[in-house]
């Protein structure tokens, strides 16, 4: 294998509007002085999806149970800062990069709107409708919901994802109180801080008390098992919601373990039956697998595209679409198929047209690792202040196959297989698990296929699962000649690594190692340590 | 008729020019966001005031 250079690319259309984008932090604030000028037409846009996102806001807050939910739960307070979250998410963006990301990420804030009031309806604290929680069926926030593809009468819920996933997208300091709590109670400070901090929303007596049953699945490591053992301890002694463990084989590659996979989803299945009184239904399973292939076949060609000196669907529009479309969506919301025809039509529509979206490329990057929550748009900052494209994500380097998607009595026999191969291969998981193929080999497969010039490797302090290879990514790394930046941060709490402290690696490497001055200097040293 | 069509169209249209110009302010200016920051240490003194039953 041999590591291209890449020669830097100038985008000949000028954009239009701020161009400093780290004039508008307000020091030591919560928020930005004022949002971004993108020029006439894209403010105009921006204002337009703004003035949308607040109906989402305003609508949710009109129902007199959702205001009590809202003041029950101390998680709540951090979707003050939505629309925030999406001016981090779209800063820099113009035409069509700044309409995708919008199409995205307002479609997953109804949705998150959306699994809020149910959870406001059911909980027994707030709306207490006993006979509408009785048809939620939990599950974990990180957790594939295949099995929940031929219930078409019942709703899949996570409750970790409002309270625990999305927070931190909002706000880097959402889940301090949680991990703290946590601890306090004597669970230990050296595991991941995602499920740590979901055992203590469990603890600390704030999550939601609703549901028929609860599916949980030994996602990827020991803070996960930690937590849900937490969790469903809660959940079956005292709420009376009963557990099913749905472990997945880790060595997802090996043909030996897959009757094992699909008889565990036979299980789960006969379990949630037993539970909620409702039957499989196999045509409410095979319209959801049709549009899993639908969102596969358009990832796929993101992916492609990506591989071109063009790429239209990179950085954080590829890694939280794909996050929230493969495993919470699983072809069972028809809007996030008719997201993808759009998103689709646009990134075609740049691709003709030759569009960049920033002012210079300098670098093509994959980026792996399991990347901080509390910095996601860490990505966008990459391209803005370095001009470093990043291509693809370890997180959205998922299944790339097509599933049976037709009814016919093989295929419901296969369908079991192909739940069981989209549980192994969820995100996070099909990477940290797996054997070193999956995480070392394919690293460096992909560099050769994206034509990328670096990898920029997310190292989470306290994932052991990758933390133990290391050596080997440097070695690999050194032997072919491709630049790695190891970018060190804990995930869910900025109180270890600040989001300043993950910048400083990037900064430093690019000056010393690369000798390149930024792009955009305003956004090298940033104070935004209390913001949001 | 005429005339109070006309005036309609006019209460309408300047409706929506005072809907855009606040709302717009509000907009790039940040005011949302700048509220909402200013209201969280309050909710937050709110929610250690709520009685759980703290357990693990």
């Amino acid at each position: 294998m041999a590591v291209k250079k890449f020669n830097k690319m100038v985008n000949p259309e000028k954009i239009k509007g701020d161009t400093r984008y780290g004039d508008l932090y307000k020091p030591h604030g919560k928020v930005r002085k004022r949002r971004e000028w993108r020029g006439v037409g894209d403010t105009l846009y921006d204002y337009s999806r703004w003035l949308g996102i607040m109906l989402t806001l305003g609508k949710f807050m009109a129902k007199p149970r959702n205001i009590k939910f809202f003041f029950r739960y101390r998680w709540m307070a951090n979707y003050l800062a939505v629309p925030m979250m999406v001016d981090r998410f779209t800063q820099g963006l113009r035409g069509e990069y700044l309409r995708m990301t919008h199409e995205e990420q307002d479609l997953i804030i109804i949705d998150v709107a959306k699994l809020l009031n149910t959870m406001a309806r059911a909980d027994r604290r707030t709306g207490n409708d006993e006979e509408f929680s009785k048809i939620n069926v939990l599950v974990d926030e990180n957790e594939m919901t295949a099995v929940m593809m031929g219930f078409p009468n019942l709703k899949c819920t996570s409750r970790e994802t409002p309270s625990t996933y999305v927070s931190v997208l909002l706000n880097q300091h959402a889940m301090e109180h949680y991990i703290d709590v946590a601890q306090e109670y004597g669970l230990p400070g050296d595991v991941c801080p995602m499920p740590e901090a979901e055992a203590g929303v469990s603890i600390d007596d704030d999550a939601p008390i609703f549901g028929a049953c609860a599916v949980q699945c030994n996602t990827t490591c020991d803070g996960s098992l930690l937590g849900n053992g937490v969790i469903s301890e809660r959940l079956e002694k005292e709420d009376g919601i009963p557990v099913f463990q749905l472990p997945a084989p880790l060595r997802h590659k090996e043909d030996d373990v897959q009757d094992y996979a699909a008889e565990e989803i036979r299980r789960a299945i006969a379990f949630i039956e037993e539970n909620t009184g409702h039957k499989w239904d196999w045509d409410y399973y095979f319209e959801c697998a049709k549009r899993v292939n639908f969102a596969t076949k358009c990832r796929n060609e993101w992916l492609d595209m990506n591989k071109t000196d063009y790429p239209q669907i990179f950085g954080g529009n590829l890694a939280l679409y794909t996050e929230t479309n493969y495993m919470a969506i699983c072809g069972k919301v028809p809007e996030f198929e008719k997201c993808d025809r759009k998103l689709m039509k646009l990134a075609e529509k740049a691709y003709k047209k030759r569009k960049m979206a920033a002012p210079e490329y300098r670098h093509r990057a994959i980026v792996w690792g399991v990347q901080s929550h509390f910095y996601m748009d860490f990505l966008v900052w990459l391209l803005n202040c370095w001009g470093i494209v990043p291509l693809t994500d370890m997180l959205s380097c998922i299944n790339t196959e097509m599933i049976a998607d037709t009814d016919t009595p093989e295929n419901r026999e296969q369908a079991y297989y192909d739940m069981a191969m989209l549980t192994e291969e969820m995100i996070m998981r099909n990477r940290t698990h797996g054997g070193y193929k999956v995480l070392l080999d394919d690293l460096f497969e992909f560099v050769e296929q994206y034509n990328a010039d670096m990898i920029i490797l997310w190292e989470h302090i306290t994932c052991k699962a990758l933390d133990g290879m290391h050596g080997l990514f440097e070695d690999r790394a050194r032997e072919l000649g491709v630049p790695l930046i190891w970018v060190d941060h804990q995930l869910f709490d900025p109180r270890v690594i600040s989001r300043q402290g993950v910048r400083d690696q990037v900064n430093s490497y690019m000056r010393t190692v690369m000798q390149e001055e930024p792009l955009d200097p305003t956004l090298e040293v940033l104070d935004d340590e209390n913001a949001w | 008729m005429k005339k109070k069509l006309l005036k309609a169209l006019l209460y309408v249209l300047t409706g929506g020019l005072a809907f855009f110009v606040v709302t717009f302010t509000v907009y790039f200016f940040n005011l949302d966001m700048k509220l909402t920051s200013a209201i969280e240490p309050f909710l937050l003194k709110w929610y250690d005031r709520i009685p759980r039953n703290q357990h693990l």
